[in-house]
């Protein structure tokens, strides 16, 4: 009877102990378990157009470039091709 | 009683009396306060540690334009130039005031620029004024964390670090953008907040301006299905914002108010729960100034009962300072056809419309 009582407060202080340690350790757990580790690449990419004709590319960005800048003239009416925007194009790859 | 259940009972004291510890005295509070301060450390470890880094960015850039002792001129541009926000108790004139005071801190942060870069060209000069105020917003970050968290600890003030220590995630993010837009700057590229540049450069087709109207503010001049339509946007290539408000008053009064809207272009805060590029149209001027060029425009389109648009590009502060991104490049376009549809719409044909793109060009011509 006695040996009965005792393991019952042993298990009611060994819980307790567990259920201490699960809090703590949980935003740790999930943390490990959630994180889906993903790759991602930016790339900084400019769109050169000609304003005459609306012809459109897109190619990587060149040190130095800025929008309103003239790059080249245009493969369809040799008008000047210029900078119409630069901005980073991001692609995520799942690992 | 056998050994074990002595064990049991002593342990039962034992729980009873930390319980008490726990409940009945500021030893947790102390504990916490140890906790969160040793956080705020760690973080204001990392956030030192992009200071840093954005110094050495800034020195590097510097010296690229030619500066001589680099960061003799950063020393010497840290912890000064500040401004005293004008008395607002009594505020008869307070705009006048602190249009005025804005314009002469500009002008001494242009000339300490100017007396160090001798013969640039003024886009290199702006971006190394904006290179310059980035690091000493970060510095003054990083002083005003550490002042917070050095009181709490003197004072005991637990409540005070931990409200640090909960806001310090928020506090890195927005270093990490003013560091990541030191890049944005140096190299020109254009950034989350030259939306309104972009919107008002694809308006005009990507045409040179025909005069400058105000200190580094251009105007443009265009068509748009038979309807006449100014443009005012920052001069760029270099980080500037112009003084949009005061070049959209000096082109209403040389017009004498024959103007039949007005339409103001730029970035604005998202909500959460809004995506990044979301466009969006409402009443007012949409710029996000302290206010002198504000109220100007509001004044002049109130003056000359000229009604007031604003369209938005909804992005978080974080992207408003780091390089543009497709997402919110896409909703450049959406405003540009929000903008076109407003003047098709709302104003007669051959009437005359003012577009003013509000926010830093840099990176647009
Ligand atoms: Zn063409």
């Amino acid at each position: 009877m006695m040996l009965l009582q005792l393991d019952a407060l042993m298990t009611a202080l060994l819980i307790a102990l567990f259920l201490l340690l699960l809090t703590t350790l949980l935003p740790w757990l999930i943390s490990v378990t959630s994180s889906k580790s993903k790759v991602v690449k930016e790339e900084l990419v400019e769109l050169v157009g000609c304003p005459k004709c609306g012809y459109e590319s897109s190619r990587k960005y060149e040190k130095g470039d800025y929008v309103g800048k003239v790059v080249g003239t245009c493969p369809k009416d040799s008008n000047s091709l210029i900078v119409k925007a630069i901005y980073v194009e991001k692609h995520t790859y799942a690992q | 009683m056998n050994g074990g259940s002595e064990i049991a009972s002593y342990l039962i004291v034992l729980l009873f009396l930390v319980s008490l510890l726990m409940n009945f005295t500021d030893i947790p509070q102390r504990i916490q306060l140890h906790r969160f301060s040793s956080f705020v450390r760690r973080k204001l470890y990392t956030l030192e540690e992009m200071e840093v880094d954005a110094r050495r960015k800034a020195i590097a850039y510097m010296s690229s334009t030619g500066i001589k002792e680099p960061s003799k001129v950063l020393e010497g541009f840290m912890d000064n130039f500040f401004l005293i926000r004008p008395v607002d108790m009594e505020p008869t004139d307070i705009i006048k005031r602190f249009k005025h005071l804005i314009r002469v801190r500009e002008s001494s942060v242009r000339d300490y620029v100017r007396r160090v870069l001798s013969g640039a060209e003024r886009s290199v000069q702006y971006s190394v004024e904006t290179v310059l105020e980035i690091v000493s917003v970060m510095r003054l970050l990083n002083k005003l964390i550490r002042h917070y968290l050095e009181l709490g600890l003197k004072y005991n003030n637990w409540i005070l670090v931990m409200q640090l220590a909960i806001q310090m995630p928020e506090l890195v993010e927005i270093a990490k953008a003013y560091r990541n837009s030191l890049d944005a700057f140096t190299s020109g590229i254009p950034i989350g907040d030259s939306v309104g540049p972009l919107v008002a450069k694809m308006l005009v087709n990507w045409k040179e301006p025909i005069r400058e109207i105000s200190e580094g503010t251009d105007l443009y001049e265009t068509e748009v299905e038979g309807r006449k339509v100014y443009v005012i946007k920052a001069s760029g290539p270099g980080s500037n914002v112009g003084w949009p408000g005061e070049a959209l008053e000096k082109l209403v009064e040389e017009l004498g108010g024959a103007i039949d809207r007005i339409i103001t272009v730029d970035a604005a805060l998202k909500l959460e729960s809004e995506e990044s590029g979301e466009v969006a149209f409402g009443t007012g001027a949409a710029i996000g100034d302290i206010g002198p060029e504000k109220i100007a425009m509001e004044r002049i389109a109130s003056k000359y009962s000229i009604p007031l648009d604003a369209v938005v590009v909804k992005m978080s502060e974080v992207e408003a300072l780091s390089p543009l991104t497709k997402k919110i490049y896409e909703g450049v376009v959406r405003s540009y056809e929000v903008v076109r549809k407003i003047i098709i719409e709302k104003v007669r044909d051959g009437g005359v419309a003012v577009v003013v793109g509000v926010g830093n060009t840099v990176g647009v011509k």
